[in-house]
């Protein structure tokens, strides 16, 4: 809880005859996140020097790079697929040597081919787009080439004009343009050349062709049509191929992938012309299991040990360790900043918090079912392990969104009969028939900072955690005294306001008997706390007295849990009174056919309105309370930026040993 | 207002002007600091994400900065929501 997996430092030591098999339980354990050897001046590591890849992994390179190849002509993405049966690794090496390059082969002279029509295609096209001027002409177009005494003019044109010289001449109009194809004594052509000019002329080349365009045209046509019959033909073979070698295809590159892992992992570590050593981080509780399993596959003859970890030297990556029902929300944290391994790791309060906030925001139970449908429903489409996390989150709150949806009394926007809101309400009065008492936004605002300040109060309570974990020394007892004056601040502004005004779900001290020159005792206590926190915030560090506003706006910021969630009520009520009060209600006194069509109208509008609205919701609720986490409460506690636990390994989906 | 104005106004029509008035100081309290908070998020928004496509890791941090001037519209509704009611 808060506290991320406990790691130990390991140290794994060998003769170089050892490092296969090292390496091989290394990574079916899937424990051991190496920390890569630098080469530098370290005495203990005096001689060593960083190591070579096992043989065979440029062949391993070599086969996968071909292998993708393939997959990626196919689009194959291993997600895409569920595992059915595994494969076994013997069987499926021998299968990578007969059956690979046949399938590997085909694939390539079908993408060479597909390339090679793809191209034909191409150059079809243009030629018929340079045909289609000349379609209308009936003229052999072998006849405009080749005259030694006279020159062919071909292009559009502006308008007809007179060349004014002996000349032969096909003029016609089209959208496109005016065409014209002359043909005039050579002697004439710079003559006609400068006329043409002036009529704004624009040559096109004549092609070189046998026969009338048209003819060509529909020639070329069909040569198409023959191409692109051939193209679909292709890919209807490319997808039979993918369906029909997709699961061995990902079997295959899962297994590649880890013989070329295993293969490149010796460049991670130290060694001599005899021995090798590994340095990396195991979780403390299955160290012994690393620690067995490693002396059990060299009969003794690899030593590895854990060794003593010195605080701000070794930094050791970080994994959270958190409850299944938290587990989602690392998603959350992940997108944040890893927290540091020294850091307390805020996944369970937010995986706590993050769905009431939503809830609160877009407290409504018709929505939360639409969003719970959607959550549900997506989860047959989004394959990935993040993305399953971020449904996992979306069902949360969508769940806790219903809840609050009875604890408002809200459906769609509407109240729900028999049963009066909990909570403060929310029901504003749209379309003005109802009258009534509206919404008790008073009674929410304050709901809200009372949210705020207990949340900013737990951030800073963490905060000095943080600070006592980490820090040493007098700027220890600074920043701790420093955490706690803020929050000595915040109560205090709020015992002096107690003091003055009396508020709807707050403490009422207005009616304290005056002690010292007018002043009650609460507002004394108030301005003692406000002082003593504003010392104590000094005395760590003097620029932060410029933060002090932020008391106040990072409480306030919380009351976008009223406005943001009133916006939304707002909006489903003003769908409900647009598609039901204003076209559904008056056709229903007396039916007439533009009536019922009126009352589908009306349908429509109720059911896009609310779609647009859960949609709103979903990104309104979701963003502001994600903010309000990450900048309202992270900020005072939270830094991150901690190293990712990455142990050497791959999950096996289709493969096994 | 001076006195003489007032003279023919009805305190019915005086209050529905009073609240008129309300709601007006409630629309600019929320459209002005709205216009402000799009202006200060402008910039930002646009470097952040420049900032996120060169480094991933960074997008906890600018989103941060991002959200920032999203106080002042909180403020401008928290205004208008004392306003209204």
């Amino acid at each position: 809880m808060l506290t991320p997996e406990q790691m130990s430092k390991v140290l794994i030591a060998g003769p170089k005859d050892m490092m296969s098999p090292v390496i091989a339980e290394l990574h079916r354990q899937r424990l051991f996140h190496v920390e890569d050897f630098v080469e530098n001046d370290q005495e203990e590591y005096a001689g060593y020097r960083i190591g070579t890849p096992l043989e065979g992994a440029g062949e391993t390179s070599r086969e996968i790079l071909r292998l993708r190849s393939v997959t990626g002509a196919f689009s194959l993405r291993p997600d895409d697929l569920d595992p059915k049966a595994r494969v076994r690794k013997s069987q499926l090496m021998m299968q990578i040597e007969q059956e690979l390059p046949g399938i590997e082969d085909e694939v390539e002279a079908l993408l060479s081919r597909r390339m090679a029509l793809e191209n034909h295609v191409k150059e079809i096209e243009q030629k018929i787009e340079a045909l289609t001027p000349f379609s209308e002409m009936r003229t052999d177009l072998s006849l405009l080439h080749g005259y030694r005494t006279l020159t062919v003019f071909a292009g559009y044109i502006g308008k007809k004009i007179d060349l004014g010289v002996p000349s032969e001449e096909y003029y016609s109009e089209s959208k496109k343009g005016n065409f014209l194809v002359a043909v005039v004594p050579v002697e004439c052509r710079q003559d006609v050349e400068r006329k043409l000019l002036d009529a704004q002329f624009q040559p096109v080349p004549v092609p070189d062709e046998p026969g009338p365009a048209k003819e060509r045209i529909s020639v070329y046509t069909v040569q198409l049509e023959a191409d692109r019959k051939d193209l679909e033909e292709i890919s209807t073979q490319i997808d039979a191929l993918k369906s029909r070698h997709s699961e061995f295809l990902v079997a295959c590159d899962e297994l590649l992938s880890i013989e070329a892992e295993k293969a490149e992992v010796p460049l991670r570590f130290a060694t001599t012309d005899h021995a090798f050593i590994a340095e990396g981080w195991v979780p403390t509780d299955v160290l012994d299991s690393l620690i067995e399993g490693v002396t059990r596959v060299t009969g003794g003859r690899a030593y590895v040990t854990s060794l003593p970890t010195e605080p701000g030297k070794d930094i050791a990556p970080m994994e959270y360790h958190n409850v299944s029902f938290a587990k989602p929300s690392q998603f959350l944290i992940d997108v944040y900043s890893r927290p540091k391994y020294n850091e307390l790791d805020p996944t369970l309060i937010v995986s706590i918090v993050f769905p009431i906030f939503f809830g609160l925001i877009l407290g409504d139970v018709g929505y939360g079912l639409m969003l719970l449908a959607m959550s549900l429903g997506l989860r047959k489409i989004i394959k990935g392990e993040e993305g399953r996390m971020l449904l996992d989150v979306l069902r949360n709150a969508s769940i806790s969104s219903i809840i609050f949806g009875f604890l408002y009394s809200e459906f769609l926007g509407f109240p729900i009969p028999g049963l009066p809101p909990l909570l403060p309400s929310r029901h504003l009065n749209i379309g003005g028939g109802e009258g009534g008492h509206g919404p008790a936004v008073p009674e929410l605002m304050i709901m809200t900072v009372w949210i705020g300040v207990l949340y900013i109060t737990v951030g800073r309570i963490l905060g000095i955690i943080n600070h006592a974990r980490q820090d040493h020394g007098s700027h220890r007892t600074k920043a701790i005294l420093a955490n706690l004056g803020w929050i000595m601040v915040m109560w205090g502004i709020l015992i002096m306001i107690w003091s003055y005004f009396s508020m709807p779900l707050m403490l009422d001290l207005t009616q304290a008997e005056p002690v010292v020159a007018g002043v009650s005792l609460p507002t004394i206590i108030g301005a003692v706390l406000l002082v003593l926190g504003i010392i104590f915030i000094a005395r760590d560090s003097a620029l932060e007295m410029v933060e002090l506003p932020t008391i106040l706006s990072h409480v306030l910021s919380f009351a976008r849990i009223v406005g943001v969630g009133l916006s939304s009520v707002a909006i489903a009520m003003v769908v409900n009174f647009i598609a039901i009060g204003l076209i559904i209600e008056p056709q229903l006194e007396h039916f007439t056919i533009i009536g019922i069509v009126a009352i589908i109208v009306g349908v429509f509008v109720f059911l896009l309105g609310h779609l647009f609205n859960a949609i709103l919701g979903l990104l309104g609720g979701g963003l502001q309370s994600l903010r309000l986490n990450y900048v309202e409460f992270f900020t005072k506690f939270y830094k991150g930026g901690g190293k990712k636990y990455n142990p050497f390994g791959m999950k096996r989906r289709f493969t096994e040993d | 207002m001076v006195g003489e104005e007032l003279v023919g106004l009805t305190p019915e029509m005086i209050e529905a002007s009073q609240a008129g008035m309300k709601a007006m100081a409630a629309a600019i309290a929320v459209g002005s600091t709205g216009i402000a908070t799009g202006l200060a998020e402008m910039t930002i928004g646009s470097a952040a994400v420049g900032a996120t496509a060169e480094n991933k890791d960074v997008f906890g941090l600018v989103l941060l900065l991002t959200v920032i001037p999203e106080t002042i519209v909180i403020f401008g509704l928290v205004v208008a929501l004392l306003l209204l009611f």
